[in-house]
């Protein structure tokens, strides 16, 4: 869109942006320790996030840092749970039980700023 | 960073991004300030290092973790809303899910379950609500449709407060062994059948104590008593052996030989009738168990029958050698009288008429000829006569083998001469066969051929092999006395002998 000689009408922008969030792939990973109650509850709750945004186009892989930490070497991983959304860029991170929905859906991308209550994240 | 950037779209970009990362750390430290995060991640010179935040429970919860990933059985749990928590290594392998894959899943993605019957489900579900735990059996569907028996514990997991926080299961794949107890119990249906619908009567005796384990349906029938209260006892108490000692000796002896065979043991049944049976032992291993099976064959039925046939056996062989001296009387009196040049003729007749009479004995299993079949055997040539100018009548008279061969061997000699010289040589003489049974003043049978219109019958004088035939030889089949006499219109033969020794009914009574 940047760049474009003649400005897109608004309902062209809003098609276009479906339209482009449909198609994107989302590539995240949580970082868990074990079966601590907050990383029980991110599990579900994340999962349960991309079954209802984000079905059939969303990659999750769960790392139990408990058993090996070293698999949290290189993501600056700080706490557990954390949420990373790898992709679509940015790279955002997410710490918690994921029970703040909107947040986390803002944060994805999933929700515009202004609907949000939360100003987090990005839009 | 914001000197170098080019345009007011990249610089606002740029600034959009710093704020983002600036409110994910301020999250950060708000949610370990708040409590929200279970450990810490301190990079250290060997690498990241993971703290957990909740002292003695994390350790708590490490240490249960490391056990149950020890599990043999696949351990999985899931939460209230049915959602998997934690899976452990077995539970991956057995559910073809990796625990990244499966955790945060609802438990119906990793399998489905089918249940014996429809309200299992229901059942298993009232209990575990009720007694917080249930164990039992039933069928895991996975993911690539195969389907695995499983026997299952299923417990409560509960929180702080008591409230339930969802389940624990601990699956164990059985389908091996069930498929194993299937086939165990289709071989224990199919022998079970062959045992019950065996016509020989089975026991299966325990060689320790000699007494009953089992018996068949046969044995029950056999014995006159269910297999309630053949179960316990020894073969000498049921009657299948009369001395108690020979049941021990046979226990001795199979398990030296494996086999002992009684080929006739006398037997009584409980009605008293007499009974012969075949009596085979064998010692066999059952799982490392040993048993005699008894198989018990009643060869009444079977000896009677043998008995039989070498009773007929004899009689066929007394009957051959009888067959081949008359035979070889025959052609050397047909030899030694008459023409030379019809011997053929005559001998071919003779021994015709003698294979006449045998096809009948035959037919009959040597029970008898009637003597109406053996005028029609031996006059087959005059078949178109009969009726007409040779006229039988007589009542049902069965003759015995002997009294057969003898009078169709007459019949046969009569006939001959009544179509070279009597009543059957011209086209008026006409020949009456009669028989009859008299009962006074002693039980006789007599036999009569009388020739009417014929030529007149004059003796020869010199006794031929026809006339030897039907006096003599007739005679002797019958003790009896046969008669000859030569009228105008052809010749009267009469063959009178005592009921039992021409009649075979006279012998087998009525």
């Amino acid at each position: 869109m940047k760049g474009d000689a003649t400005p897109p009408t608004l309902a062209q922008s809003l098609r276009a942006a479906a339209a482009t969030h449909a198609a994107t792939r989302y590539v995240l990973r949580l970082y868990v320790t074990g079966s601590t109650p907050h990383s029980i509850r991110a599990i579900s709750n994340i999962r349960k996030i991309c079954e209802k945004y984000l079905e059939g186009r969303y990659d999750l892989e769960v790392v139990d840092i408990s058993q090996h930490p070293s698999l949290a070497a290189g993501e600056q991983i700080i706490a557990a749970p954390t949420l990373i959304k790898k992709l679509p860029l940015p790279l955002r991170r997410f710490i918690g039980d994921m029970s703040q929905t909107d947040r986390i859906l803002l944060g994805l991308g999933l929700r515009e700023a202004a609907a949000s209550t939360s100003p987090t994240g990005e839009a | 960073m914001l000197a170098k950037s080019s345009s007011f779209s990249a610089l606002h970009e740029e600034n959009a991004e710093l704020r983002a990362r600036l409110d994910e750390a301020n999250e950060m430290l708000g949610a370990i300030r708040g409590g929200e995060v279970d450990a810490l991640v301190v990079q250290s010179a060997d690498g990241p290092k993971v703290y957990a935040l909740q002292g003695q429970d994390a350790e708590n919860n490490r240490f249960r973790g490391e056990m149950l990933a020890q599990v043999s059985d696949a351990v999985i749990a899931a939460d209230s809303e049915e959602r998997v928590i934690y899976l452990n290594l077995a539970a991956e392998r057995l559910y073809g899910f990796d625990a990244s894959e499966a955790l945060g899943r609802p438990l119906s993605e990793i399998y489905q379950s089918r249940w014996p019957q429809l309200e299992d489900r229901a059942v298993a579900k009232t209990i575990l609500d009720k007694c917080g735990e249930w164990r039992g059996e039933c069928i895991h569907i996975l993911r690539d449709g195969r389907e695995m028996n499983v026997e299952a514990g299923a417990a409560v997991l509960r929180d702080t407060t008591g409230l339930s926080a969802g389940t624990l299961s601990v699956v164990r794949d059985v389908t091996g062994r069930k498929r194993h107890e299937d086939e165990v119990l289709v071989s224990e249906v199919r022998y079970r059948r062959l045992f019950e619908a065996a016509r020989d009567g089975i026991l299966i005796l325990d060689p320790a104590t000699g007494k009953i384990i089992d018996a068949n349906p046969v044995v029950t029938q056999m014995l006159g008593c269910p297999d309630t209260r053949l179960v316990g006892k020894t073969l000498f108490e049921v009657g299948l052996l009369t001395d108690d000692g020979v049941g021990h000796d046979m226990v001795a002896e199979l398990k030296r030989a494996n086999q002992i065979r009684f080929e006739n043991l006398p037997f009584e049944s409980p009605s008293g009738r007499h009974h012969d049976v075949e009596f085979v032992a064998n010692l066999y291993s059952e799982n490392d168990r040993p048993v005699i099976q008894c198989n018990i064959r009643d060869i009444t039925e079977r000896r009677r029958s043998e008995e039989h046939v070498k009773l007929l056996m004899a009689e066929v062989n007394h009957r051959a050698k009888n067959m081949l001296a008359v035979v070889q009387a025959v052609a050397y009196q047909t030899a030694k009288f008459g023409d030379p040049a019809t011997l053929a003729d005559r001998l071919s007749g003779r021994i015709g008429a003698l294979a006449a009479g045998q096809d009948l004995l035959v037919k009959s299993q040597w029970q008898g000829v009637e003597v109406a079949d053996l005028i029609t055997a031996q006059l087959a040539h005059f078949k178109d006569l009969m009726g007409a100018r040779v006229l039988a009548d007589g009542p049902p008279a069965l003759l015995t083998a002997e009294a057969a061969q003898g009078i169709g061997m007459a019949l046969h000699e009569l006939a001959t001469n009544a179509a070279k010289y009597g009543a059957l040589s011209n086209s008026e003489g006409r020949v009456r066969i009669v028989w009859q049974i008299i009962d006074d003043p002693k039980p006789t049978f007599s036999i009569s051929w009388l020739e009417e219109g014929g030529p007149r019958a004059e003796a020869s004088g010199r006794r031929g092999f026809g006339q030897i035939v039907m006096g003599r030889m007739a005679e002797a089949a019958v003790q009896g006395v046969a008669r000859i006499t030569y009228g105008a219109g052809g010749l009267a033969w009469t063959l009178t002998a005592p009921l039992d020794d021409a009649l075979a009914t006279a012998k087998v009574g009525p």
